[in-house]
Parts: C-alpha cells; structure tokens; sequence
C-alpha cells in the first residue's frame, strides 16, 4: 500500500503546484486563445506580441494559449467555458460570432469596455465590410483582428507562355483564360481552388456574390438562398471547370494541394485567402501576381479572417483586462505590424494611414490589390447553425465535383431541404413564432 | 540453424520493407531539402541537392523542446506508473478472489473499453476543474487511471500464472501483498510490459485530449508542440518543417527502438503468456 | 500438500488454504471480506470520476434537447434517437465506421502476423527491418496524418510521383468519394501493421520449436506449418491484437480531423468523427449523446464479444 500512498503524494504534489501560482500577484492573469493561422512562424509571432505586452505593463498578464485549428480552436474555448473556466479572450473565425452570442457562450464588448466607451465611434474605424459580422442583433459582439478575402493569385510566366496579356476580369475571360493555360492529362491545371470543408462554403460564397446574390439572409439567421440562381450560377462554374473545361482536377482539393501546386508551376491560377499573401509572397520562386476574384454579375468577395470575442462567465477585472489587451492588439500600430507579418488586411482602417503602412503597400502592389477588393466585399455567412448549414451546400459542391452526372438543379435543390431543416427549429422560434 | 528464407524471399521481403519506409525516407529527406513549400519533384526520393539545416533550425526557434518533451515524458511516465498500480491490484481481485457482485463488476469495468475521451470532453473537463486539475498534466493522466483494458489483461496474465507458486509462499506465511509483490508481479512481467506499450504509445501520440486539457505553454505536450508550429490552417503547407519537426518527435522513441528492440522483444517470454 | 493441490484444481476456489486462511480470519473477519472491493477501489475510483459520472450524464442528455449551449432544454424521451436513426449522416457513418474498421484491423492485424513471422529470427539484419516497420508507431497520427497529406497529394505526392513513372495517371486520393476511404485505411495499416508486429515476434519467441520442425520433418510445407502449428499456438497473441486493432478503429479520429473533415460529401465520417461533428460544430447536444449511447452498446457488445473470444482462447492454452 505505500506504493500507491507514494503515487497519491506525488500526484497531490504535482496538483498543489502547478494550481499555486494563480491569483497570488495583483496582476489580472487571462488567458487569450488563439488558432495557428497561415503557418507555424506565425504562431511565434503572436507569443512574441504577447510577450511583449506583457514586459510593457504590469497590470494584465496574458497567458497566450496555442489552439490547433479554428475548429478546434472553436471546441477548445467553448468546452472550457462549459467546463468553467472561460477563456477572457480568444481568436475565433469571423462568422462564428453571431453564433456563439447566439448560444449565450460571449459577451458583448460593451460588457468589457469601460463605462461611457463609445463603441460606435471605436467600430467606425473599421473598414465597413467586416462591421456586419462584429455585430449580432445589432450590437457589438466580436473585434475584427485579422481579415481576408478570397483572391485570385496567377503565374505571370505561365500567361506570358499562353498569351494572356492581363488578368481576367470577368467570368467568361476566366473561363477562356483557364481553358487555355490547362495542359491535358493534369500535366498543368488551369485553375485550382480549394474545396475542403470551410474554404469550399466560403468559395462557393464568394463565386455567389459574384454573380449577384447575398447568399444567406445578412438580416435575419433564419434563411439561406441555396436553390437561387445566383448560387447555381456558383455551382455550376465550378462544377463546369472540371466536367466540362477539363481546367481543374476532378473531386477535392485540400487548401493545401493547392498552394503546393502553384508553388510547384502545376496550377496556373489558384483562389486562396488573401491571408495567405505573405506566404506566397516569400515562396514563389517565379514570377506571380494577384487580382480581384472576377465578376460575374458584379465584383463582390465575402470577408474571411478571425475576431476577438470574450467568454461569458470571467470576473469583472478579468473583464477589465480583456478590454486592456484587446485595445493592445487592434491599436493600429499592432494590427498594422500584425498585418505585414501575415498578409491578413487589417480591419482597423486608421492602421493604413501609419507611415510604415504606407510604405509597405507602395511596396508591395499585391497588399494593395487585397485592400482595394475591400470595396467590393460582403459580409461572411452567419445564420443559425452556420456550420452545419454551410456544410448542407459543401457537400453537394463536392458531390458536383467528383460526378459528372449530378446537375445542378439537384444538388442545389438538396442543399436548400437539408439547410431547411437544419434551420426550422429556429425559424419555428422566431419568425413562425406569432 | 538454416537460414530461415531463401535468397528470393529475402529480396522480395527486403523490397516490402522498403516500400513501406518510403514515407520515413522521404520525410528525412524533405527535412533537408531546401524547397519545401512545393516543387514538381519534391517528392523524388532520390536526393538531389545540397542538403540544408534550416528546416530543423526553424523547428528549434519555433519550438520549446525541452518542455514539450519533459512533459511528454511526466505525462507518459506518470500515466504508466499509476496505471499498472491500479490494474495490478484489481487485475489481481478478479483473477485470485471470490466476492459478492464480482461478475456484475467486472462487466461494469470493461464499459470503459472502448469509451474515447474525445466523446466525453465536456463532462470531463467540467470534473477536472471542480477537481482543481484543469490546465495539469495530472489532469491529462487522471481519466486514464483506471483502464478496463489494463485490468482485464492483468486478470488474464495473473490466471495463466500456476497457482503453486502462491501455495508456496502462502504456507510459509506470506501475505497476500507480499504474494502479489514478490510473486506474481514478477511472473507477470511479459503482461505488464505489453500494457506499458500499449499506454506508451498510445499517450505519447496523443493530441486532441491534451489540447483539450492544457494551455498553459508550460505545460504543452509534444504533439500539440508539434501541431503549434507545423500546421498551418488556410491552406498553407510547410511541408520540411513538418518532416523536421516530426523527426524531431519520433527520433527519442525510435533510438529506443533501435537500442532496445532485441531485449523488448526477448522480455515477453520468459513466461508462456503472450 | 493436499490442501493446495485442491485449490489448484479449481480455478473457482479461493485461493487461501485452510490454514492461513483460518488465521487471517481470526485476526481480521471484515478486512477479508473487504479485501476485494479495497483492491478494485483504486482503479474504480478513476473510472467512476471519469466513465460512469460523465456516461451518466450523457445518458440523461440524450434524452433532452437543447435549444442552446449550456441552456436547460426539455425533455423528449427517445426523440432524439428518432432523429438520429431518421439522419442519413448517421446511418452512413456508422456503414463506414464498419468498413474501416473491417478494412484496417484486418489487413493490419494479418500484416503484423506475417512480418512478425519473417522477421522472427534475431539478427543484424532483422533488426534494422523490425525497426523500420515498427517505426510509424511512433509517429504520432496528427503528424503521420500531415505527411499523409503529402503522399496522397495528387500529382506531385509520393504516390503519385511514382505512380507516374509506372504510366499510372495522377490519382485524387483524398478527394475521390470512392477512394477517399480507402486512402486512409491505407494509412492507418502502414502505421499500425508494425506494432502488432511487436506482439507477434513476443508471441513467437515463447512458442517452443519442436512441434513446428515435427512438422517440417514430415514435409508440411511453410503454409501448412503455420496454419497448422504456429497459427494455433498464437491464438491469444491473435486474440489480443486484435483487440486492441479494434480500439485503435474506433476510437482514433486524428486522422479525419486532420485529412478530410468527414469529407468529400461524408465519404470519411465515422462514428467517432460525427459526435465530434453534432456535439461541437452543430451544437446538436441531443443527437450527439443519442449517437453516443447508440455507439457505446455497439462498442460494448463489440468488447465484450472479443474479450470472450480471448479468455476461450487463452483457457485453451492454458
């Protein structure tokens, strides 16, 4: 038996210990969650910005805490705070917002914020596309950190060798000019985009808006326009550059498939997240180039990238201290320096009217192709449920682009009865509600 | 003794092996290839350039080694040690004892079988903090201290053990603690070390629980290290860094491998129990 | 000795003579009978906290519905089992969760044996081989997964590169409903068929050698001698592989996180991967406990089934 009393010691030791440290100092400990974003070297970054906040002020101490994915990041944060232990600050995708709020898991920042914060002023310093997803019923629930669009990058040699002269702008140019760069038998694609989960709902958005639609209702998270023809138009481009042109490969393509054949000269034009700009910037051993994703109907892009959100359940000077260190990071000069180490934009505009800012985007024409497409961007799908509802249209694109024989009409009008019924218990509890 | 194949089985066998090391080779070699972001033949297995250190150097900056493997190590360890305490006394009970309820127990136990921790993340977590061992290493060992698995094992190893031994002891007026010590642990050892595998490797490789439970940076493990710095969302692959750092994971375990592998191998033996 | 050799003979019987026995119960009667129950507390103790409490929990959650995270939700009896037996997703993952675990414990398990019995002789050479096949065990699956990625890329991976110069042309791996399945079983088996090589080769070493080269005097050809010899004498080897060949299907899905999400259009959800889905994405906390419960009986049924198997098997032997 004194074994196992041995093993009960050590184990209460080891607990005594590593639960000392908490709440023994003045300084307000927190801890902020945040996702791998591009790629490894970045998550450094973000231990280093927090290092450095920490060394800079004595009253908060954030405690940086790597999440894996945006998923699992998601997973993380929310099983913590039903666990009881509320993360005072996490990263978290874009449109996950409206949802979380929805379920109650976050406060809004007026919450956090000091007394007497105008809140409305602070928003109006962001660029206008991403204020709809910081917003739920109208208030204001998230702080854009690190944004994107989807945006079309193209091997400037590979249009030299066919004979484009210029980006395509619009769809039928787009078509012609894939067509023309494929070479047979998947020696070189035409175009690549990726179509695992998340990014493909986030294409299949975009090529939407592109032609005209708004995709989900942005009013109301009961509704979702899969079966419209603004949604067709996007599924059967995409579906069409593979059965038909031949100009993409058939089935799935991994996010990171597709970055590794552009880098490798396979894909002549590719469709990634403007987040990942630095990344190609710094790899591409030929000459590249990016441009606005092209119109259909009109340019239009959805907004991607990741927003700070506060957990419900923190104390009133955890609260405090997430106020303080969210300020820290979207200050214009953090989310400004933050910006030139990723390629994410940066959704404070005032972080453009810096000098260094000024100065990389003259320098590097590519940022600022990826700010101008903010004209032109829309808000990101969020409605009840997003996940699930996202995945009712991602699976029938991924359908689409393995059979040949699935049409259009079908799949669309599949991904419009299964969104339907993932979204009529909310539509029973509010808009039916009467 | 004769050579156990002929040259042809030797060659064709050889050739399996090397097919099935092809991954292994390929990731030592991209962990020293300069492109690693993606070239029409990164995936030659031939090497064809001049080697460079930076992948492994990038995978030194970014991670913290030493604390990803001493943690490793206590979480391994840790969870062993307190595992075959458990499964040794009550493997014991069910194989040695007769009491009231035993059947009805031993199929309560082995409900734990097949019970993945992802499936109970959130009713987990909710009692290691009210338990005060959220963000612990402890916390990450604690749901794997009594095994169903373990126990059922020891049970089978204990009962293949002849009972003489014990009569023996017994009659010299042993007790039953000093039976199961310095008796039947030592003839079970062919049992004990093919559960410390399977624990080893299991909690070694381990990634969504720990996430789950850690966030201190202290307390990381490796393959949250590993998944920290490697992978990236976004559709952005690295893939040298991911070679590096995945070497860099396994090479401690391998050198093991390597070093021990004739005495691992030889060490279940010594008794009849397989 | 007539005391001990009776108990022997039973395997029933309790294990104390009647001598000691009758001195341990003079000194402490209810410590004895007690005895039992303190040996089994240590490892009940961590079960209850961690399988039987939050089990519970889940068994009470499966048969409510939650509006919200963390909201009270009403009660609906078996309804959300309904909706998961009526939920297509369910029932395809569970024929995958079938075919996958068919498709790996098999050929890995068959693999192990195989490997085990080349490589059985120690050596130089064996040694390296045993290494390099034991070596994707030690890789953890996020990581193995990752490279995965690498090998199925289409076109430029591994596979396909070398594939390419057999004239085979590029094949989407992951992203082909059909093969997407597949390509994951492929490498769950190449990085499991080595560990279960490890309890081979130790199941090998305790067999004795003279029923084997019996059977090699009367001319049994290598096939016959294992199937008639060294496959029987392994049966608990077998039966324990297996066993953990069984867990390691069921209850790993680094692998899908990592590769595919489930995907393309459901073709890689299993079971596991679909709770994870219901419970954390959808915020479908009914459907996922239902799921759960549902998977628990299966795996429960599974378990028990095989670990019957394996104390027939080890009785036999012993």
């Amino acid at each position: 038996m004194t074994y196992i009393a041995r093993i009960a010691t050590a184990a209460a030791v080891v607990a005594l210990a590593t639960a000392a440290p908490e709440g023994a100092s003045a300084q307000e400990r927190i801890e902020f969650m945040f996702p791998a974003p591009v790629q490894g070297k970045l998550s450094r970054e973000m231990q280093r910005i927090v290092r450095e906040y920490n060394a800079a002020q004595d009253e908060v101490e954030v405690v940086g805490v790597f999440t894996g994915s945006y998923d699992d990041t998601k997973i993380k944060s929310q099983a913590a705070a039903e666990a009881g232990k509320p993360p005072a600050v996490v990263l978290m995708s874009a449109n996950f917002a409206a949802e979380l709020a929805m379920n109650d898991l976050i406060v809004p920042i007026a919450d956090i914020a000091p007394e007497g914060t105008d809140l409305d002023a602070f928003l109006g310093e962001f660029w206008p596309a991403v204020r709809p997803n910081a917003l739920f019923n109208g208030e204001l629930y998230s702080v854009p950190f690190q944004n994107s669009t989807p945006i079309l990058y193209y091997n400037k040699e590979h249009f030299a060798e066919a004979g484009i002269e210029a980006a395509p702008e619009t769809w039928s140019e787009w078509i012609e000019a894939a067509k023309a760069l494929a070479k047979p038998d998947g020696e070189r694609w035409g175009l690549m985009m990726p179509s695992n989960y998340d990014y493909n709902g986030w294409l299949v958005q975009s090529l939407a808006m592109a032609s005209g639609g708004s995709f989900y209702n942005t009013a109301y998270a009961g509704e979702i326009f899969y079966d419209h023809a603004s949604t067709k138009a996007g599924l059967k481009f995409w579906r069409d550059m593979v059965h038909e042109h031949g100009a993409m490969p058939e089935g799935v393509t991994d996010g990171k498939a597709v970055s590794t054949a552009f880098f490798a000269g396979q894909a002549s034009m590719i469709v990634l997240s403007t987040g990942a700009l630095s990344f190609v910037r710094e790899n591409a051993t030929f000459d590249y180039d990016v441009a606005f994703i092209p119109r259909n109907v009109r340019n239009s892009v959805p907004i991607g990238g990741a927003s700070l959100v506060s957990f419900k359940g923190t104390s009133d000077a955890q609260k405090e201290a997430a106020w303080k260190f969210i300020s820290h990071l979207v200050s214009p000069e953090v989310i400004g320096g933050w910006s030139r180490f990723t390629g994410y934009f940066a959704p404070r505009q005032t972080a453009y009217e810096l000098p260094e800012m000024k100065e990389f985007v003259a320098n590097n024409p590519d940022a600022l192709r990826a700010v101008e497409q903010l004209e032109f961007a829309g808000p990101w799908i969020a409605t009840f449920n997003t996940v699930a509802v996202r995945k009712a249209v991602e699976d029938e694109m991924q359908a689409l682009l393995s059979d040949p024989e699935l049409t259009v009409d079908e799949a669309a009008a599949r991904a419009q009865k299964n969104a339907n019924e993932i979204l009529a218990p909310y539509v029973a509890e509010t808009a039916y509600k009467f | 003794m004769r050579s156990p194949w002929s040259a042809l089985g030797l060659a064709g066998f050889a050739a399996v092996v090397f097919l099935w090391s092809t991954p292994i080779l390929w990731m030592m070699l991209a962990s020293v290839r300069p492109e690693s972001f993606g070239s029409l033949d990164m995936a030659s297995l031939v090497p064809d350039t001049v080697p460079t250190g930076d992948q492994f150097r990038y995978a030194f900056l970014d991670g913290d080694w030493a604390v990803w493997f001493t943690n490793s190590f206590i979480l391994v360890t840790g969870t062993l040690v307190v595992q075959l305490v458990t499964i040794s006394l009550a493997g014991y009970a069910f194989a040695r004892l007769e009491f009231p309820g035993k059947d009805v127990i031993f199929y309560v136990f082995l409900l734990q079988l097949m019970l993945a921790p992802p499936v109970l993340i959130v009713p987990n977590l909710t009692t290691l903090v009210s338990l005060g061992l959220y963000d612990t290493l402890v916390g990450v060992m604690a749901p794997y201290w009594g095994s169903a698995f373990g126990t059922f094992l020891m049970r089978q190893t204990f009962r293949a053990i002849p009972r003489d031994f014990e009569e023996a002891a017994l009659i010299d007026g042993a007790s039953w603690g000093q039976i199961l010590w310095l008796v039947l642990l030592p003839l079970a050892r062919p049992g004990l070390i093919a559960f410390g595998i399977v624990s080893v490797v299991f909690h070694w490789n381990e990634y969504l629980w720990p996430l789950m439970v850690l966030s201190d940076p202290g307390n990381m493990v490796l393959t949250v290290g590993l998944v920290s710095f490697a992978l990236g969302a976004e559709g952005a692959s690295d893939w040298g860094l991911i070679a590096a750092g995945t070497l860099l994971v396994v090479a401690p375990l391998a050198i093991a491998f390597i070093a021990f592998q004739r005495q691992f191998v030889n060490s279940f033996m010594s008794t009849g129990i397989k | 000795m007539t005391i001990g050799e009776v108990d022997s003979t039973q395997s029933t019987a309790r294990p104390v003579g009647a001598t000691p026995a009758l001195r341990l119960r003079l000194r402490a009667p209810r410590l004895q009978s007690l005895r039992p129950y303190l040996l089994l507390l240590p490892a009940l103790l961590f079960l209850m906290l961690f399988t039987y409490w939050p089990m519970l929990q889940v068994a009470v959650a499966s048969t409510f519905q939650r509006r919200a995270v963390g909201g009270e939700g009403d009660f609906v009896g078996l309804g959300n089992y309904g909706r998961l037996l009526a939920d297509e997703d369910f029932l395809g993952a569970l024929l995958n969760t079938a075919l996958f675990t068919a498709g790996t414990v098999v050929p890995s398990v068959v693999l192990g044996f195989l490997f085990a019995v080349a490589l059985r002789r120690s050596g130089a050479l064996s040694g390296l081989f045993r290494a390099a096949l034991f070596f994707p065990t030690l890789m953890p699956l996020v990581a193995a997964s990752a490279l995965f990625i690498f090998i199925f890329l289409p076109g430029l991976g591994l596979l396909d590169y070398y594939l390419a110069k057999l004239g085979v042309r590029s094949i989407n791996w992951l992203g082909d409903p059909d093969l997407a399945l597949w390509s994951i079983m492929m490498l769950t088996v190449w990085k499991n068929a080595g560990y279960y090589m490890l309890f081979f080769l130790a199941g090998l070493q305790a067999l004795p050698e003279d029923a084997e080269e019996a059977a090699m005097i009367e001319g049994a050809s290598w096939w016959q001698r294992q199937r008639l010899v060294v496959i029987p004498m392994l049966g608990p080897t077998f039966a324990f592989v297996t066993v953990i060949a069984l867990l390691t299907a069921v209850i790993q899905i680094d692998h899908v996180i990592v590769m595919t999400q489930g995907g393309p259009n459901n073709a890689t959800n299993l079971l596991l991967f679909y709770i994870y889905q219901q419970a954390h994405e959808f915020y479908d906390l009914g459907k996922a406990t239902a799921a759960t419960v549902v998977t628990l009986g299966f795996l429960l049924a599974l378990s028990v089934l095989s670990l019957r198997t394996m104390e027939r098997r080890v009785h036999y032997e012993s």
